[in-house]
């Protein structure tokens, strides 16, 4: 698949407020993971988060609890890379966009309707912001 | 650019895209092959290879009106459409169409909330709202109803009912078709119905009596291709005081009789009020000498209780269920269970855990078998358990109906632990769920691969299951579109009589044959060559 070329990168990490130094950065209640449309606010990050919360908290938040994709990467990697994708450093936007439009193992892909384009683009300058 | 449907010329193909990004616009088509691909099925059994189910093209409109347009280009063009409501029917076919070429109609778009009644415990909906919108929207407004989750949260209401599939909670709410009260449909004309109350424009009761007047036409729009349904009411459970969860285990392979009639005669009399999950926790896992028993095909009670003997005090049998209300009825409901069951030599109750509602946040977050209790999530969808053991890729539902007698469930282990380990797989889980009211499902995961020789061996296990489970009287109750045609077969009373009237209904109300040709085998006449 053709893979779309991550814009703005640079100037979304940019972005990142001293907020985003307290993890977590965006504080999510369980119930609250939802599939709902993901309002166009706030900084690309910020809209990245959002992103996160709707479509992926439900298999990958930080857990134990409620978070089989977290629990499989941690049998997969064994703790060589942290298994919550929210806490890893070593992600590419490209990465992200693969795995999200290819899907990988139990995880089908999101079409564009779920998770737009530009949904995308934030959800990966999110899992790639720069962290001290 | 994929290639046009069948019989469409590319000429044709390419006016009617045309067309459709009209009535939607351009945002919402999608035909090149980078969008197309993601309507694939991901754990379809026919992946990569030639006869794999794919889409032409797909779009997705935001209303009734534009669902109409759609329906009216198809009509001008017989242009294939195939309708997903959230299109995670994943074990079902997922998003792909059930006829390759086909024009995925998406309308996840279409995911407005439109009425919740909390006097009357009811709903409306569009097709893409998902079991995590409802229940977002009912947590948020503090509404005191609960949802019907089917196992993946992303699913949706109207998609899960109108492929008749089920959860956890009280009888009345988890037979998702059962529980819904009125329909809007777009026909394959363009026209627009209601139906029950829903078509007396007056009428106050849309969403509260099912039938209207005259004949109930809702069901042939289940497992079928004779309209695109753009809303849907439902029935909502009454958020209950407390609930209790318990486990009744018992020791012996033959205790299952007394187990199932028991809780059957207990779900019954609506002492018992949810699914009721009966599994063996002594058949799971990977056991040499277990596996050797389920193998066989035909150990004995003798030698399957001197394994259990030996198996370090494992229950053969464990039923799990909730009770849901009054904390005290609670009470008395769950003490005349455990009078009614006293009787079998061994058995053991537990209490696994108790819930006072409303819910705080961080107890949402603490539930275990959190679909128990109306709450969405997709728990299941871990896909290794084991280091470098290779990781899940997908599976396929095979769900056999017993009538809910422990000796069917005996005689099922018996059959398909056979079937497995002749064709080298490991035998499936083992359990009889009462979701419905007068059967168990016995759901079987069969897996599916990304590797066509895997699949080729899953889908001669699968193909094997359905026939022999027919042939005892176990015949399934859903199947992923791949092998709807063989799961029409296996109900061909009187050479195929209810699929004659499925095809005679699918000529009055779709004539240029439109919506979802073949789904669960239902072909228009001018396609009817194309049944494979």
């Amino acid at each position: 698949m053709k893979i779309t070329k991550l814009l703005g990168l640079v100037a979304a990490a940019a972005c990142v407020s001293a907020a985003l130094a307290q993890e977590p950065p965006f504080p999510i209640a369980a119930w609250s993971r939802t599939t709902a449309a993901v309002e166009d606010r706030g900084t690309s990050v910020e809209r990245g988060a959002a992103v996160f919360n709707n479509w992926c908290s439900a298999c990958h938040s930080r857990g134990p609890q409620n978070a089989p994709g977290t629990a499989s990467l941690q049998v997969k990697y064994q703790g060589s890379v942290p298994a919550a994708l929210e806490d890893r450093r070593d992600l590419t936007p490209d990465v992200v966009k693969v795995f999200v439009r290819n899907g990988v193992a139990m995880m089908a892909p999101f079409r564009k309707v779920e998770v737009s384009d530009a949904d995308l683009d934030a959800l990966a300058a999110y899992l790639t912001r720069a962290r001290p | 650019m994929p290639s046009p449907p069948p019989g469409v010329s590319e000429r044709d193909f390419q006016a009617a895209l045309r067309d459709l990004e009209g009535v939607v616009g351009r945002e919402w088509l999608f035909s090149s092959d980078e969008d197309v691909l993601l309507y694939r099925d991901g754990y379809s059994p026919l992946w990569g290879e030639a006869e794999e189910r794919k889409a032409s093209a797909a779009v997705a409109p935001n209303s009734v009106e534009q669902v109409q347009g759609i329906v009216k280009v198809a009509n001008q063009y017989g242009l294939p459409l195939y309708p997903i409501s959230t299109g995670r029917n994943l074990t079902y076919g997922g998003a792909a169409p059930a006829y390759s070429g086909s024009v995925v109609v998406d309308l996840k778009r279409m995911n407005r909330i439109l009425s919740v009644s909390a006097r009357d415990k009811t709903c409306l909906v569009e097709p893409g709202v998902s079991y995590f919108d409802m229940y977002r929207h009912l947590r948020t407004n503090k509404i005191p109803l609960w949802i019907d989750t089917a196992d993946p949260g992303w699913g949706g209401l109207v998609g899960n009912a109108l492929d008749r599939g089920g959860g956890y909670t009280d009888i009345e709410f988890r037979d998702h078709f059962d529980a819904h009260c009125g329909m809007e449909i777009v026909l394959p004309t363009g026209e627009v119905l209601r139906t029950g109350m829903g078509a007396s424009p007056q009428a106050k009761t849309w969403q509260l009596f099912k039938y209207g007047l005259g004949p109930w036409v809702d069901g042939i729009f289940s497992q079928s291709n004779f309209g695109i349904v753009t809303k849907m009411g439902f029935w909502l459970m009454e958020e209950p005081e407390a609930a209790l969860q318990v486990s009744v285990t018992v020791p012996k392979r033959r205790d299952v009789v007394p187990l199932v009639d028991t809780l059957h005669s207990l779900m019954c009399a609506h002492t018992v009020p949810s699914q009721v999950n009966v599994v063996s926790p002594l058949m799971a896992g990977n056991n040499p000498e277990m596996l050797r028993l389920r193998g066989s095909g035909g150990a004995s009670d003798e030698q399957w209780d001197r394994y259990a003997a030996g198996a370090g005090g494992a229950p053969f049998w464990a039923a799990s269920f909730v009770y849901y209300g009054a904390r005290s009825v609670i009470q008395a409901q769950w003490q005349h269970t455990k009078d009614r069951l006293a009787g079998i030599a061994g058995v053991r109750f537990q209490e696994t855990a108790s819930h006072t509602f409303p819910l705080t946040d961080e107890q949402v977050e603490a539930v275990a078998d959190k679909a128990r209790y109306g709450i969405p999530s997709l728990n299941l969808f871990g896909s290794r358990t084991a280091p470098g053991a290779p990781p899940l890729e997908g599976h396929m539902d095979f769900s056999p109906m017993l009538a809910p007698h422990g000796e069917e469930l005996i005689a099922l282990t018996d059959y398909t632990g056979k079937v497995y380990a002749d064709q080298g797989f490991t035998p499936s889980f083992v359990g009889g769920l009462m979701f419905h009211p007068r059967t168990m499902i016995c759901f079987h995961a069969v897996p599916t691969f990304r590797a066509p020789a895997d699949n080729a061996r899953t889908r001669k296990l699968f193909e094997t299951l359905v026939r022999g489970c027919t042939e005892r009287g176990w015949p399934i109750y859903r199947i992923h579109p791949v092998f709807q045609k063989l799961g029409m077969e296996m109900y061909g009373f009187n050479n195929g009589a209810l699929h004659r009237l499925h095809e005679t209904l699918k000529d009055a109300i779709d004539p240029n044959g439109v919506v979802s040709p073949g789904r669960y085998d239902i072909w228009p006449k001018r396609l009817r060559g194309q049944r494979a």
